[in-house]
């Protein structure tokens, strides 16, 4: 029975028991209080893993002296679902709208990323046709993905409250009606299939989608407008966090994080799939890897979203959805062997690495999430900085907990 | 230092001779995977060794580990490294076979400090012990979790889980 309730005499669990021993280390090391005679004059708080800031149920220990963070350990695991072990016990057909729930906020990306892998080791080669709807469809996640980004990170830096929070919020439907549309659900898909998509546009989407794309840039420069200039936005987000690019080199950091650092990595041009190579738009990048840098970058490329969304509209070609017969491949039995690819969803690389032992399960499959590698920095960055700007800075990694814990 | 990806223009041919060449002895049945990958087999001996050579490597510079994948091949075990080099714009997939009775293998964290949490996942999901990691604490699982639910012989027991 007492293991349900929380008593004075509850045992730390290991998290907290590492941050209590690196604060006697300190002290045993002689760095520490200035007064003498004192204990160093730190103390361990939870922050999580029930926190509005932290976008999930991220705990972070953060050992604190006074305002000041000396240490942070992320602890997460909380929203863990056995996505790989359920892999084993399904075809790959029935695993595509577990995808969807991984990164929960860009479901289409990663539905494309697994799909493509899948294609990748049976040699299935979507249509044209096909190819265009994913980019557009991926690109539309982007966008909405993007919106939730930018907005819940302005909302924790407190100068406007909400209200940007609402502003995206509310035209992230826009977008998301669009998708729904399209495969018949607002967030979980299940719409991406081996060799092509599941339905084709319904009529009239391809107008209302231009409509869409057309008020965008627009409205974009509506929310630029209410923070951009904004001294208290600039104040608490200018110069704070800043990732180098050796950071980005030695942690793998992938997606806006890293190209706010002057990193030109972009899969779709560094690794072209798909018809994007015969796309026309920029990699978005910035110079000094801080706070605003990265909420920057995300702009950006929303606009370039945009850009490449009009582009596709016009070139979309007639034909088939699905290559083969007309239904998708329920049964597909992949050869022996493994594979990885990598696909550019909004938050970095993320992929899926495959072992196939030729039947109709994987025999194992491991997520490569952006967040989940962009999280290990996350001690390095806060180290030094206050208390409030840990807000900040982790609202500017945007971080999605379904994609971490899996 | 200038991080522009694909600075070295090579073909994979010319990679996998490079790699042939400086790591004979080393790396065992490279292969090339189109379009971009680079796939070799390596004793875990060996490992700590040559994922430092392979980072230092003028030419190639394998510098960004990807990520880290455990594998149940069911005699063994298998930690695959997935490694990124900026330079060719090209990727290695090292696969270090990890006995099943004793699985250990040096962890590569000193090398690539992103190792530090996929290998953390690596143990808590497969239970391959890596030697010399600064922190080899379950990540996904709960701390009293009992055994590694990955592994194809993993036996689910209620009285593993006291508290449901």
């Amino acid at each position: 029975m007492s293991d349900f309730f929380l008593t004075a005499e509850a045992e730390p669990d290991e998290a907290v028991k590492l941050a209590l021993r690196r604060i006697d280390e300190a002290q045993a090391a002689g760095q520490g209080s200035d007064v003498e005679g004192l204990r160093l004059n730190e103390v361990v708080v939870n922050m999580g893993p029930q926190h509005p800031s932290t976008h999930g149920v991220l705990r972070l220990v953060v050992t604190l002296d006074g305002e000041l963070i000396k240490d942070v350990i992320p602890v997460v695991g909380y929203l863990h679902r056995c996505k790989e072990k359920l892999a084993e016990k399904r075809t790959y057909f029935q695993y595509i709208p577990i995808l969807d729930r991984t990164e929960y906020v860009a479901g289409m990306n990663c539905e494309w990323a697994y799909v493509m892998t899948v294609e990748k080791l049976t040699g299935i080669r979507p249509t044209r046709r096909a190819e265009f709807i994913r980019v557009i469809v991926g690109e539309l996640s982007r966008i909405a993905s993007h919106l939730v980004a930018v907005g819940t990170f302005t909302a924790d830096l407190a100068p406007l409250g909400t209200a940007m929070a609402f502003y995206t919020f509310r035209d992230r439907e826009l977008i998301l009606d669009l998708l729904e549309e399209v495969s018949g659900g607002r967030m979980m898909y299940n719409y991406l299939r081996f060799g092509g998509v599941r339905y084709d546009l319904p009529s009239g989407w391809v107008e209302q989608c231009r409509d869409v794309m057309k008020r965008m840039p627009k409205l974009i420069d509506e929310y630029a407008s209410l923070v951009d200039d904004n001294a208290i936005f600039l104040q608490r987000t200018v110069g704070k966090g800043v990732i180098s690019q050796q950071d980005v080199v030695d942690y793998g950091i992938t997606g806006p994080n890293a190209r706010a650092s002057g990193v030109e990595l972009d899969l779709r041009r560094t690794r072209p799939y798909s018809v994007y190579p015969e796309l026309d738009f920029e990699v978005c990048t910035a110079q000094h890897g801080d706070v605003f840098d990265r909420y920057r970058v995300r702009m950006d490329e929303m606009r370039q979203s945009v850009r490449i969304i009009e582009q596709c509209l016009d070139m979309l070609p007639r034909g088939p959805v699905q290559s083969g017969s007309l239904r998708a491949p329920y049964v597909v039995t992949p050869p022996p062997g493994s594979c990885y690819v990598g696909q550019e969803n909004p938050r970095g690389e993320y992929g899926t690495y495959i072992v196939s032992d030729g039947s109709r399960y994987p025999y194992r499959l491991k997520y490569r999430d952006p967040c989940f590698c962009n999280l290990q920095l996350f001690p390095k960055l806060l180290r030094g900085n206050k208390i409030a700007d840990a807000v900040s800075i982790s609202g500017s990694m945007d971080l999605v907990l379904g994609g971490i814990d899996r | 230092m200038g991080l522009e990806v694909g600075t070295l223009k090579v073909t994979m041919d010319e990679i996998a001779a490079d790699l042939a060449r400086d790591f004979a002895g080393d790396l065992e049945d490279v292969r090339i995977q189109e379009p971009d990958t680079i796939v070799a087999r390596l004793a875990r001996e060996k490992l700590k060794d040559v994922a430092r050579r392979l980072k230092a490597h003028e030419d190639l510079a394998y510098e960004t580990l990807n990520f880290v994948a455990a594998v149940d091949l069911g005699a063994q075990l298998e930690s695959v490294y997935h490694v990124y080099s900026w330079r060719t714009n090209t990727w290695i997939e090292l696969h270090v076979p990890v006995p099943r009775a004793k699985a250990e293998v040096d962890t590569v964290t000193d090398v690539w400090p992103a190792a530090d949490w996929h290998e953390r996942e690596a143990w808590d999901m497969m239970g391959i012990r890596y030697l010399g990691h600064p922190d080899l604490r379950r990540i996904l699982l709960k701390d009293d979790f009992v055994g590694h639910p990955l592994r194809k012989d993993y036996v689910d027991l209620a009285e593993n889980h006291p508290h449901v």
